[in-house]
């Protein structure tokens, strides 16, 4: 059964032996500043999964993904610095308010058609933003928090954590993607009508889905605030949303996996890019607009399909002898 | 109680000026199969929606097995048993056949296990087996429709509620779906409600029709009676006599 099905194997163990590489990439190539570039792009990777499985599934697209993030890496930084907690408390603390920040957002926007939801989400994280500098005593203002503690202390130890959560936060989105709740969601991408007419509460799984989304968008705040050991107002910027978007875009859109390549990719295209100078941004910009214009279903996800076309073909030319591990896979 | 299974009293719904249902009452008993005739803008569809939930009635009572559903949400009224489906198909863009039909089968409604298995008997029941991994937005108007009856039965209907099923087919297709809609009659003991204005396979089909022009209903009995009842010849085909009905 396709529809219902567990997740293909083949894929699973591309994106675990994607994962080693990149676990190891920095032992082989060495350099503090690959663990960095790195590390930011593993965080990017959360963000662009947990978006794409509420907004890629769905189609309703979250323009304000950064007020989650905000929100996350702002509990860590209050709980750690003003309360005095351990920096693991950043981790639960961060999903659970982020959790309720998208049930607070979800009930009333989650109702609205059309464009009305993307500009309620923007609007949501403009206004974050401003509160942070209204409740400058509680949040530090324009300055934000400094002296998070890190989680871990070793730069490569923490970067392994990092590449350690993406793993499951993909593996969890993609098995939700798969089960009858990606299934749903993808039929409210399709037809909001016919699902009411299949009987299916459809504000109460999207609401649902905006808080898993939420969650996971606020844990990487978390990590992030603890990679940078400040938090700022600038994190809630609606630009950090658009990238977010972009890099799932040029990933596949409701691919899940396809997002968590299109944030490596655009995060080491950027690095990559920083011989160029002041070139750097143009072409940057051109790249994205060609690739953006000339493939519309991303570059990673449609890349990885062709990959996997060509090695179940192979393996079905070899699998022939073997009937029963046919049957039993796909079973 | 009342020993209907479908009784509308007194529905009336306004759309700014237009009275679209004009004090209709509406009674549809277990097992039957009824037709709603009307010419176009006759506020057949605007009924559909008023019983199923996606429009709430400005006044009326709607019981469904003897209790209100009025107000309810679509999904409750779909999960309570009656489902419909769509004058313009509008199957799950970007999902294929059979999981169109096994997101019908998610409601609470359907405890099987084996939803695949039983969309594939679901599918095969409508005439869709083969194509059960197709693309939905590559199938024929036809296949379409046979797709929007499978998915209104994975809900696992008492009610079924069909808004012109014979719109924009052609005669053989007409004649197929026609008959799938009197085997799920009798195999399934189906209680049906349709709407259409394709009067030949509609009468053969139907064993009661209620006839709306206006918003109102002007005409109920059986298909004898209704094609040559003065008021529905007037309303609805003109001046053509009723021999040229039958």
């Amino acid at each position: 059964m396709a529809a219902l099905g567990s997740l293909d194997k083949l894929s699973s163990t591309a994106g675990l032996v994607s994962l080693c590489l990149l676990a190891v990439l920095p032992v082989l190539v060495g350099g503090s500043y690959l663990v960095g570039v790195l590390t930011v792009a593993a965080i990017y990777g959360i963000w662009a999964v947990s978006w794409d499985f509420m907004s890629g599934l769905t189609g309703r697209e979250n323009f304000g993904h950064s007020l989650f993030i905000g929100v996350g890496a702002y509990a860590a930084g209050f709980l750690n610095v003003q309360m005095g907690l351990g920096p693991w408390w950043s981790l639960p603390a961060s999903m659970v308010l982020a959790s309720f920040f998208g049930l607070l957002l979800g009930f009333p926007t989650l109702r609205l058609k059309g464009p009305y939801f993307a500009l309620a989400m923007l609007s949501a994280a403009v206004i974050m933003q401003r509160l942070m500098l209204i409740f400058w005593e509680y949040t530090g203002g324009e300055e934000g928090i400094q002296d998070i503690t890190p989680l871990i202390k070793n730069h490569l130890h923490y970067y392994w954590f990092v590449l350690c959560v993406l793993g499951l936060t993909t593996w969890l989105f993609a098995w939700l993607a798969r089960s009858r709740w990606g299934l749903i969601l993808r039929a409210i991408k399709g037809d909001e009508a016919t699902c009411m007419a299949a009987g299916l509460p459809i504000t109460t799984y999207k609401i649902i889905s905006l808080i898993i989304s939420a969650a996971f968008a606020g844990l990487g705040g978390a990590l992030y605030a603890h990679y940078q050991l400040q938090v700022s107002p600038q994190l809630f910027a609606v630009v950090t949303s658009i990238t977010i978007i972009t890099m799932v875009y040029v990933g596949g859109i409701g691919t899940i996996f396809g997002p968590v390549g299109g944030a490596l990719l655009l995060t080491l295209m950027t690095e990559g890019l920083r011989n160029f100078g002041e070139w750097r941004l143009m072409i940057y910009s051109v790249l994205l607009i060609l690739i953006l214009f000339y493939l519309p279903n991303g570059v990673v996800a449609p890349i990885w399909k062709k990959i996997r076309a060509m090695l179940t073909s192979s393996v079905q030319g070899t699998g022939a002898q073997r009937p029963t591990d046919k049957a039993t896979g796909e079973a | 109680m009342s020993d209907y299974l479908l009784d509308v009293k007194q529905i009336n719904k306004r759309f700014g000026g237009l009275h679209a249902v004009r004090d209709v009452n509406l009674q549809v008993r277990r097992g039957e199969i009824v037709g709603i005739l009307g010419p176009n803008g006759a506020g057949k569809t605007t009924l559909f929606n008023l019983l199923t939930g996606f429009i709430p009635p400005d006044e009326g009572t709607v019981n469904f097995q003897g209790r209100s559903i009025r107000g309810l949400k679509p999904h409750k009224i779909v999960n309570l048993g009656v489902a419909r489906t769509f004058q313009l198909c509008r199957p799950f863009v970007g999902m294929s056949v059979i999981e169109n039909v096994l997101v019908g089968s998610l409601g609470p409604r359907v405890s099987d296990v084996d939803l695949g298995a039983r969309a594939m008997h679901l599918l095969s029941e409508v005439g869709l087996a083969e194509k059960a991994d197709t693309p939905s937005e590559l199938l024929s108007y036809g296949d379409l429709r046979r797709l929007e009856i499978a998915r209104a039965l994975a809900t696992d209907p008492e009610l079924l509620l069909l808004d012109e099923p014979f719109a924009g087919l052609g005669s053989a297709e007409i004649e197929s779906i026609s008959a799938l809609i009197r085997k799920l009659h009798a195999e399934k003991n189906l209680t049906i409600l349709l709407i259409e204005h394709k009067l030949r396979e509609f009468m053969q089909l139907v064993s009661r029709v209620v006839a709306l022009d206006f918003g109102e209903v002007i005409a109920e009995g059986v298909p004898a009676e209704i094609v040559s009842h003065p008021r529905v010849i007037e309303a609805y085909i003109g001046k053509q006599t009723p021999e040229a009905l039958a």
